[in-house]
């Protein structure tokens, strides 16, 4: 099935082509970085996580939101996604591996990746993300795989695929609340030892990834002419608003928290991050921009009359994931750390080797989902 | 003759060295608690021990030196135990040490063998070398 | 004190044996295996004691231990240092403090806690609570996640964001260096103690600032010490339980 992926366009192979020259870039900054050492990036001693754990922070949510469409279509019986499910779960694979791969480029030995699974240490947060996320990727993979296989021989899908199914519904939740329980369950970490953290980080992943899902659809029904519909884009736009909402909803209940009983712990990383702290305050505009261009989105979301237009939408899509990879794929993180155990307020800065291997990685989840969604329209187109 | 006198005085004092080395320990010991926190562990007496021999076989070493001292390792770091005892009742410490204690003798002890095995154990990106110790 | 002094003798004779010394001990000394949870190794600092201006712990603990110096990068790597009052316990009283209290230089370290969030964060045991109370870590285990950086409470823990070898200006015999890409941080000098020997810093400590004893032994002098001062610990509202203590 896979060679359909073969066959395309000029388009097709210019944007494939441009993928592996990212690739390229990538592989080559990460050689520079196994050569040299982490040293090579913007981390340090106070703040040990940068860019690579952000974006695997994001892209565990931008994975798990397949189960929205999942659980409406196999639960709900909501056959406007039906066209629409295997792009979610599709989209979970690509977001899957980019997550692992992520983890890899951070680690300072990725060479005793296996560690964790020789010596597996049932305390650590860090042992069950990676049994998750791993299931989630072949769970998905296997049954998007098995379902579109039956689709091109145009017969049922296999029975063993539907409890498959029903298992990532729950398991989409649990990828994403196990990655909650990362930062959670650090004491000293303010920003993050919150009780809301893993609703927020669900909510957050809901929006972000529906509204992927929708631009994503829009890119289909443009390049490949797939189109999975009318019907679905609606629904699952008024899925990423709800979930968009929520997300500031309880950003808000946050900020009461932290600002109300004005215990200084829980005050200073949004301070740092929204306001300035000790004169450092580096991302207070992406902060800004996030939160507003946030809320815009969802307000557009919200409204019938500029929901139901397709230009207003895809705006609203882009924005709202843009605000959310600011605030998951910059802040959270990188705000955590500020102010240091010893009350230092320190800066970070991404070196262009780290962004080249971040844009490496980004490429090599591009051209996986290239691939299969290539696939699929390929068998889809057949019938 | 004046040599034997002075080799009975010699040892009269130094078995009198000894005896008051006790009693004054043993005071210590019975008297302030501040031995005791000084004493973090029992202190390791130091006396030769028979390293005429290696703790195994040549053959055996040759081809498990790399398991036994994964073990010793995992024994002494992770437990705390840290006496070896071989077939023939000879106790050693479980280091790295305990090796070079004798292999270093020859600081190319490793390397030869390593280069002609061609083999590229990572142990000197951290541990000393007797190489490195040499210089 | 002659108990100390005795020690610090065997420390200096220890020092001028030949470089592979260790296999001159005696192994009938030690047990077997040493029963778990029953010594608590803890260390009280008298900040009083501790002379301004001096580091003379820091640089030997740094020297024994091959400790990499990368200046106040952020690629620094420390197992021991000084920081301000208001940097080591942040969460104590500051308003209208004393100035000179206000001032005052700490000495900070890893706490060696009971109740570790480091060990609980590591996901290949590399880092874990040893028998006797020491936060140990396993350089040949390590994956370099940083897992336990982000957990400690206290900056405690250092990473070798580039090769320390190059880094490190005087090579000591007395203890390996690291690799590239692992964690690492003050051990409590275990391969001083397994020696019958005090950590470093406390050897070095001509103002005798730093006690070191077994917490779990009410007759210790570190016990006496802690009953008949007003010690405090860094951040004790975070259930770590560290074995570091301080007279302010």
């Amino acid at each position: 099935m896979i060679e359909k992926a073969l066959k395309g366009g000029r388009g097709y192979w210019a944007w494939i082509a441009l993928l592996l020259i990212l690739i390229g870039l990538g592989v080559s900054a990460y050689a520079r970085q196994m050569s040299l050492g982490l040293g090579v990036t913007g981390m340090g001693r106070d703040i040990s996580w940068g860019v690579y754990i952000a974006q695997f922070t994001f892209l565990v949510g931008v994975a798990a939101s397949a189960v929205m469409v999942v659980l409406p279509y196999y639960l709900h019986n909501q056959k406007a996604f039906s066209k629409i499910v295997i792009v979610g779960e599709f989209l979970a694979v690509s977001a899957a591996l980019m997550c692992m791969l992520f983890i890899l480029a951070d680690m300072g030995k990725p060479q005793r990746v296996l560690n964790v699974l020789l010596y597996p240490s049932p305390h650590s947060m860090v042992f069950w993300d990676v049994m998750v996320l791993n299931g989630y990727l072949l769970i998905n993979l296997v049954s998007a795989w098995a379902v579109l296989g039956a689709e091109r021989r145009g017969v049922p899908a296999a029975a063993w695929t539907r409890p498959l199914i029903y298992l990532s519904i729950p398991w989409a939740f649990s990828i994403h609340t196990v990655t909650a329980f990362l930062f959670a369950g650090l004491p000293a970490r303010h920003l993050w030892l919150t009780a809301v953290l893993a609703p927020r980080f669900l909510a957050s992943a809901f929006a972000a990834g529906t509204a992927i899902l929708i631009l994503i659809t829009f890119i289909l029904k443009k390049t490949a002419a797939f189109d999975v519909g009318q019907d679905a884009r609606q629904k699952l736009a008024v899925l990423g608003a709800y979930a968009g909402t929520a997300n500031f909803f309880f950003l808000g209940t946050e900020f009461f928290t932290a600002f109300y009983s004005n215990v200084p712990a829980h005050k200073q990383s949004l301070q740092y991050l929204y306001f300035g702290l000790q004169g450092h305050a580096p991302l207070v505009p992406w902060m800004w921009l996030s939160l507003i261009v946030g809320l815009i989105s969802v307000g557009m979301l919200m409204t019938p009359s500029l929901r139901h237009q397709n230009g207003w939408l895809a705006s609203a899509c882009a924005g709202l994931v843009l605000s959310i990879w600011i605030d998951k794929g910059v802040g959270l993180v990188i705000g955590g750390f500020v102010p240091t155990p010893l009350e230092a307020v320190v800066d970070y800065v991404p070196t262009a080797t780290e962004l080249s291997v971040t844009l490496g990685i980004w490429a090599i989840g591009l051209l996986v989902l290239t691939v299969l969604l290539k696939t699929l329209v390929s068998v889809r187109a057949q019938q | 003759m004046s040599n034997r006198i002075s080799a009975i005085l010699a040892l009269l004092i130094a078995g009198a060295m000894f005896v008051a080395a006790l009693l004054f320990m043993q005071s210590v010991h019975g008297a302030s608690s501040a031995l005791r926190a000084a004493a973090p562990v029992a202190v390791a007496r130091q006396v030769p021990i028979d390293s005429t021999r290696c703790i195994a076989s040549t053959v055996y070493m040759k081809s498990h030196h790399m398991q036994l001292l994964n073990q010793w390792r995992h024994d002494s770091v992770r437990k705390g135990n840290r006496a070896h005892v071989t077939s023939d009742g000879r106790r050693f410490d479980k280091s790295l040490n305990t090796c070079l204690g004798c292999h270093a003798s020859n600081p190319m002890f490793c390397f030869m063998c390593h280069e002609y095995a061609n083999v590229k154990p990572t142990c000197w990106n951290c541990h000393i070398s007797p190489m490195e110790a040499t210089r | 004190m002659a108990g100390l002094g005795a020690l610090a003798g065997i420390g200096a004779a220890a020092g001028m044996l030949p470089l592979f010394a260790l296999e001159q001990t005696d192994m009938s000394a030690f047990s077997e295996s040493p029963v778990p949870g029953k010594v608590r190794w803890g260390m009280l600092i008298d900040t009083r004691k501790c002379r301004d201006g001096c580091s003379g712990c820091v640089v030997r603990c740094h020297h024994d231990h091959n400790v990499p110096d990368f200046g106040k990068s952020k690629n620094e790597v420390k197992w021991i240092w000084k920081s301000r009052y208001e940097e080591a316990f942040p969460t104590a009283s500051q308003q209208f403090q004393s100035p000179e209290v206000e001032n005052r230089k700490v000495l900070t370290l890893c706490n060696h806690c009971a109740e570790p969030p480091c060990t609980r964060a590591c996901p290949t045991e590399a880092t874990f609570r040893r028998w006797d109370g020491i936060v140990s870590m396993d350089y040949h285990r390590c994956i370099g996640c940083r897992f336990c950086m982000a957990a400690c409470p206290y900056g405690s823990r250092s990473f070798n964001w580039q090769d320390p070898r190059p880094a490190v200006r005087e090579l000591s015999a007395t203890y390996p260096t690291r690799e590239r890409g692992v964690v690492e941080k003050c051990n409590f000098c275990s391969e001083r103690l397994v020696k019958g020997l005090l950590p470093a810093c406390v050897d070095s400590c001509t103002e005798k600032a730093m006690t070191f004893g077994d917490l779990n032994d009410p007759v210790s002098e570190i016990r006496a010490l802690l009953a008949s001062n007003e010690t405090m610990q860094r951040k004790p509202e975070l259930g770590t339980l560290p074995s570091v203590f301080y007279i302010i």
